[in-house]
């Protein structure tokens, strides 16, 4: 039953042991490192980033080739979102947005693709993303704007006797960014992928148990599992593009804390 | 024959085709200015009605969630269970309102009402009955 078994495809496996930390030196204690298959994937869209940037931006021509009009749309892409977000400011931003948004896209894409890992449906790597953003946002805020930036937790125009009540609602809201920002492209991808196998694993029990009957019956299944692939492309590409515009609405945060 | 109506002719109407053509290019730039702007603002995040619904949810409940952790911990810390619990839960559930508030505002800035549809009470109203 592991060909239909919908949370099979999240199982993470090592593919070589790095080295131990701790322990007594026996087997079996201490924490091992290992290169996972989920660490296979994230090399791999790097990689695959790094490789179309660096050849698509090579040729540096007036008249762009195609490629090379795919990496400008892209970088135009981002910068126009971080200077709508965050300003002109922002743009010092602008790699660390370029590279969260990269990475999601890519991952995602990659994850459509049958038998490959899907790095973003496993909510530690997406919460140590939105932790890179959330640490960024915080260190950086305290830098520029030194004590004020906790104005952020003080509204505007508010009398003094509502701030006690005000600022820790203000501060559980902004604790509960990381956790909104890693839980929804976690979420949806996770959701997205279990419902595509579930759908096709459908098919396969049906031809399975009914036989001709089966393969009528499991036409419907199918139908929807293809539905569903192009559904899969949009959220992976929407899913990347929101948590990157947030990312720029936060920074924005820490550049004008004022609010 | 042709020539001559060319002398006559040319100045004049190359005056008025130079005049047509850069009011023509005027309106073009302005129509492209108002198409830039337009898919500026059709850019919002929410593409779907699915990710809008998954984004307002994420957002109240990761704020209830964070309060409860936060009073848990509290508790665990002073010793003071269920008081820290019971009321950062509930100060988890304002701040996801909160959250809520925003993202709608947000929506809504980033998707405008049609002219003419009835919003209420202007912006300026409201502004200065609060203060």
């Amino acid at each position: 039953m592991a060909g239909t078994d919908p949370i099979h495809q999240f199982v993470i496996y090592d593919i070589f042991e790095l080295f131990t930390v701790g322990g007594d030196g026996t087997e079996g204690t201490g924490t091992t490192f290992a290169f996972t298959n989920s660490a296979l994937f994230m090399v791999l869209t790097v990689a695959t980033i790094a490789v179309f940037l660096l050849l698509s931006t090579s040729g540096k021509k007036l008249i762009p080739t195609r490629a090379q009009l795919t990496a400008e749309l892209l970088y135009e892409f981002v910068a126009g979102m971080v200077r709508s977000s965050a300003g002109t400011a922002g743009m010092k931003f602008f790699p660390l947005v370029f590279s969260l948004f990269t990475f999601i896209f890519v991952a995602n894409m990659f994850g459509m693709v049958p038998y490959f890992f899907t790095v973003t449906s496993h909510i530690i790597v997406t919460f140590a993303l939105s932790m890179l953003v959330f640490l960024t946002v915080i260190i950086y805020g305290f830098v520029k704007n030194g004590p004020k930036f906790l104005k952020l937790f003080v509204p505007a125009g508010v009398p003094g006797y509502i701030l006690p009540i005000v600022t820790p609602i203000e501060v559980i809201s902004f604790l509960s960014r990381p956790i909104s920002l890693s839980v929804r492209l976690f979420g949806n991808i996770l959701a997205g992928h279990i419902t595509l196998k579930v759908f096709t694993g459908f098919a396969v029990m049906m031809i399975g148990g009914l036989g001709a009957l089966g393969w009528l019956g499991a036409t419907l299944p199918v139908l929807m599992a293809i539905a569903l692939t192009g559904l899969e492309f949009l959220v992976g590409a929407v899913q990347a593009y929101v948590f990157a515009v947030l990312t720029s609405m936060y920074l924005n945060d820490a550049i004008h804390p004022s609010h | 024959m042709t020539s001559s109506q060319d002398d006559h002719g040319q100045p004049d109407s190359a005056r008025g085709v130079t005049h047509d053509l850069a009011s023509r290019i005027a309106s073009a730039k302005r129509e492209r200015e108002r198409e830039d702007n337009r898919s500026a603002r059709d850019a919002s995040p929410e593409m779907s009605g699915l990710a809008r619904g998954l984004r307002i949810g994420t957002e109240f409940i990761a704020a209830v969630l964070v309060g409860a952790g936060l009073g848990y911990l509290i508790d665990l810390g002073l010793g003071t269970s269920p008081w820290g619990l019971l009321i950062l839960l509930l100060m988890g559930f304002a701040a996801g309102i909160l959250n809520v508030i925003r993202v709608v505002a947000e929506m809504n800035a980033a998707s405008p009402a049609p002219k003419g549809a009835d919003l209420g009470p202007e912006a300026e109203d409201e502004e200065r009955n609060e203060n």
